[in-house]
């Protein structure tokens, strides 16, 4: 009862935004428009569906596996840099400034260095682009601790390693899945944008740009619903596994919407 | 009249659903103006419920609420009252003085007279020296003062404390406790002051409302009658008789 | 004394990072990228010649030199181009904080809209727009024709810039406007204060902290916005489409590519540390720590 109610205001929502966008579509002609009605995009979708599925596993393979470099590589570097004081406090703020380069722009550089043609270029992009957002939030998850906890631990005399697991790890759990969910969207976004410079041809970027250069608007469309399909997928198993990793959160949430 | 009159007031939180909590039941309350009323008692009795009831920031289930001869709601838009919480509520973007201010700009006041006001009561709280500075910038004691300067920044006719000294040191609660009653005698608001401490409650008011949880109801009232408090008030026998009459009447409803 | 202390970490970072390009530049020269068997420089990592990875002294040697055709030292287009995507991305930013704020307003006032629209305003970011930046460059041309100026290539970049800028500051605003806590929400409610009184008093000064926690997202985003919009509409006269040339031009002038992409850079890092420091000024010394 409770957890169908929680559905029932998007789908409202959802049928009345679509239901908008196709209406004021079939009134107004939309012939050359830049953004077809769904039931064209829809359709498009299932005639190119052999198209736009190779695309979708290429793609999906670029931003699965950046994905996971990024993630991997990030909390890594939190975990290192946390362990010194003096380099979290100089490291840190650092790497929120550097957040600020745009990555992309690095795209033909990596072109040059990983092959024009080669999907690794695409790759490096998705890491890096993952990298920071992970690195930060996870650093101040695991430094921004109540102070009490830690003070607690040392009165057992646990050890350091053994603090990080009990009260550091957990207390970074909500700011890293936080940040994990920031970067499906953005490794998604990072992939296509950079198969856009180089990388294999039949992937969903170059497929935009070229159905979008022919003005087969619906087509190039069909392929960002692809992108935006992974990365639904991607976000819905990343908020699946943040339940299933730490259940103790959902219910203090729920907890305070209550009272 | 009374400044206070509430008629077989109940709450009832979630009616009809699996959540459904009785929070009061079958509330009867007169409070003189002037007077100092506590309501005191365990974890769960709905004080704060009632506090809110009063104040309109709840409306009753049942029964009726009446402020100074009017409905709870009129009394809120004619700010017949001022609130003070358990954490102080300063707003971290103003300094102490603009704080203090704050209902007095929504009462469309003058810039110099609010100055003039904002002053004076820092004066009353003894703050003088604090005005441009930042709540962050003060102690948990400092910024309750300014909290209940705020409260009594427009001369509210009745004043509502939801446990206001409940996170201070003794200490500074005991001073605090002597500052709310000076400013009490002075201004000779009605207060209505929810508490946890018994001998708090018997130090400061006229009149402890021993309440009885699940659901919330008035289990006692006891006048206290100590007169003027001094600083030999809390030595009193006197003083002790009546903190045991209020606690046998937790006991009871504790059971 | 805290920033001259931060200078000084990002310039001794900067030195690092220059130390580790040229080490590994000079460590692959040595053994000669891959021919000793090590499979992973030449591979994994990139190749070290002059046209893979051109020394740092010619890089920042090319700042000061004029490229064939050109009246300017390069350091002096790069200036005038970034401005030019500045520009674009500072139109994009404003009206996309506008339309973020907007909606973080109407989300906090009506609940239901809240659960309704929230998921597909998160949604609206796992659509690669920038992906299609050449259709709304191509489709402003011919369509944008109700506005009372002409429509240039440029503001369709923006419109790109905008896209990127309003999430941010709606999902943050939306956050900062809801994080009063209780009882200072019952406190305005205790004075009767009005709806606008509460927004003006309470909501808006409170999700300050959040706000610029989103607007120097939204500002980098902006930047990326714009330099990705330039680059797939080919739109002339900045940073983006100069780094899409020199890529062009990339095997008769590596170092002005990377020159190019240190302008971007460094256009970025601008950008966030302006909005931090507005924020510094506006939120001071009351906001530090209230946002996570």
């Amino acid at each position: 009862m409770n957890s169908l109610k929680g559905f029932s205001a998007p789908i409202v929502a959802g049928v009345a935004l679509f239901g908008l966008w196709e209406g004021v579509l079939s009134v107004f002609s939309s012939d050359g428009f830049v953004l077809p009605p769904p039931s064209e995009i829809a359709g498009a979708f299932i005639d190119n569906w052999d198209a736009v599925f190779r695309g979708a596993r290429i793609t999906g393979f670029v931003v699965v596996s950046g994905l996971a470099a990024g993630v991997i590589l990030g909390v890594l570097a939190a975990l290192l840099v946390t362990r010194f004081r003096t380099a979290n406090e100089t490291i840190t703020p650092l790497a929120v400034a550097v957040n600020a380069i745009p990555i992309i722009a690095l795209a033909p550089i990596f072109n040059n260095w990983f092959g024009l043609t080669s999907p690794r270029s695409n790759q490096a992009i998705v890491v890096a682009l993952v990298f920071f957002p992970i690195f930060i939030n996870t650093a101040r998850g695991l430094t921004q601790v109540d102070r009490s906890q830690i003070e607690l631990m040392e009165s057992y005399a646990a050890g350091r390693a053994r603090t990080t697991r009990e009260v550091r790890v957990p207390n970074a759990m909500p700011f890293f899945f936080t940040a994990l969910k920031l970067a499906t969207s953005l490794a998604v976004i990072a992939a296509i944008v950079a198969e856009y410079f180089g990388g294999r041809q039949d992937a969903l970027g170059p497929m935009i740009t070229q159905s979008a250069g022919l003005t087969r608007y619906d087509d190039a469309w069909a392929a960002v619903l692809a992108g935006t399909a992974i990365g639904a997928v991607l976000y819905a198993s990343v908020a699946v596994l943040e339940r299933w990793a730490m259940p103790w959160h959902s219910l203090i949430r729920s907890h305070r919407e209550e009272t | 009249m009374n400044a206070i009159h509430i008629r077989g007031a109940t709450k009832v939180f979630n009616p009809g659903k699996s959540s459904q909590v009785e929070a009061l039941a079958d509330i009867d309350l007169a409070v003189e103006p002037g007077e100092f009323i506590t309501l005191i008692g365990p974890s769960g009795c709905g004080k704060s419920t009632l506090l809110r009831l009063i104040s309109s920031l709840a409306l009753p289930t049942t029964g009726s609420v009446e402020v100074n001869g009017k409905p709870a709601e009129q009394a809120r838009l004619d700010r017949d009252y001022g609130m003070a919480f358990q954490t102080s509520g300063l707003f971290d973007w103003r300094t102490v003085a603009k704080n203090i201010e704050l209902p007095l700009e929504l009462m469309g006041w003058s810039k110099a007279d609010r100055r003039r006001r904002s002053s004076e009561m820092l004066e009353l709280v003894k703050l003088g020296d604090f005005a441009k500075h930042h709540p962050s910038e003060l102690s948990g004691g400092m910024q309750q003062r300014v909290a209940i300067a705020r409260a009594l920044a427009f001369s509210p006719s009745i004043l509502l404390m939801d446990e206001p000294f409940g996170a201070l040191d003794e200490m500074t609660r005991e001073h605090m406790q002597d500052e709310l009653l000076r400013i009490w005698r002075d201004t000779g608001t009605t207060l209505v002051f929810v508490t946890h401490s018994i001998p708090e409650a018997v130090y400061l008011s006229t009149r402890v409302v021993v309440m009885s949880p699940r659901p919330g109801r008035i289990a006692a009232v006891i006048d206290v009658g100590l007169g003027d408090r001094q600083a030999s008030t809390r030595d009193d026998p006197a003083f002790f008789s009546k903190v045991t009459e209020v606690r046998a009447a937790l006991r009871e409803v504790e059971g | 004394m805290r920033i001259a202390r931060q200078t000084a970490t990002f310039v001794l970072f900067l030195a690092l990072l220059a130390g580790l390009y040229t080490g590994y530049k000079a460590f692959g020269q040595a053994i000669d990228d891959r021919q000793h068997g090590w499979a992973v420089v030449g591979s994994v990592l990139p190749r070290t010649d002059d046209l893979n990875m051109p020394p740092i002294s010619e890089i920042f040697g090319q700042f000061w030199e004029t490229p064939g055709g050109q009246d300017r030292i390069y350091i002096r287009i790069l200036l005038d181009e970034a401005v030019f995507t500045l520009r674009e991305a500072f139109a994009g930013f404003l009206v996309g904080s506008a339309i973020g704020m907007a909606i973080a307003l109407a989300l906090a006032q009506w609940r239901r809209l809240e659960q309704g629209l929230l998921p597909y305003v998160i949604a609206s970011q796992t659509i690669p727009l920038i992906a299609i930046a050449p259709i709304i460059v191509i489709w402003g041309r011919k369509n944008f024709d109700f506005f009372p100026w002409e429509w240039q290539d440029w503001m369709s970049v923006s419109v790109i810039a905008t896209y990127l800028t309003f999430f941010p500051v709606a999902v943050n605003g939306l956050r900062g406007l809801q994080s009063p806590r209780p009882e200072n929400r019952e406190l305005m409610e205790s004075y009767a204060a009005n709806w606008g009184q509460t927004l003006w008093r309470l909501r808006l000064p409170a999700s300050l902290p959040y706000l610029f926690a989103a607007l120097k997202i939204a500002a980098t985003a902006s930047i990326v916005g714009a330099i990705v919009g330039e680059i797939s509409a080919g739109v002339e006269g900045g940073l983006g489409r100069r780094i899409l040339r020199e890529a062009f031009n990339y095997t008769t002038g590596p170092d002005r590519l990377f020159a190019s992409v240190l302008g971007a850079a460094v256009l970025g890092i601008f950008v966030f540390l302006a909005v931090t420091g507005v924020e510094r000024l506006v939120v001071g010394r009351w906001g530090r720590g209230a946002a996570a």
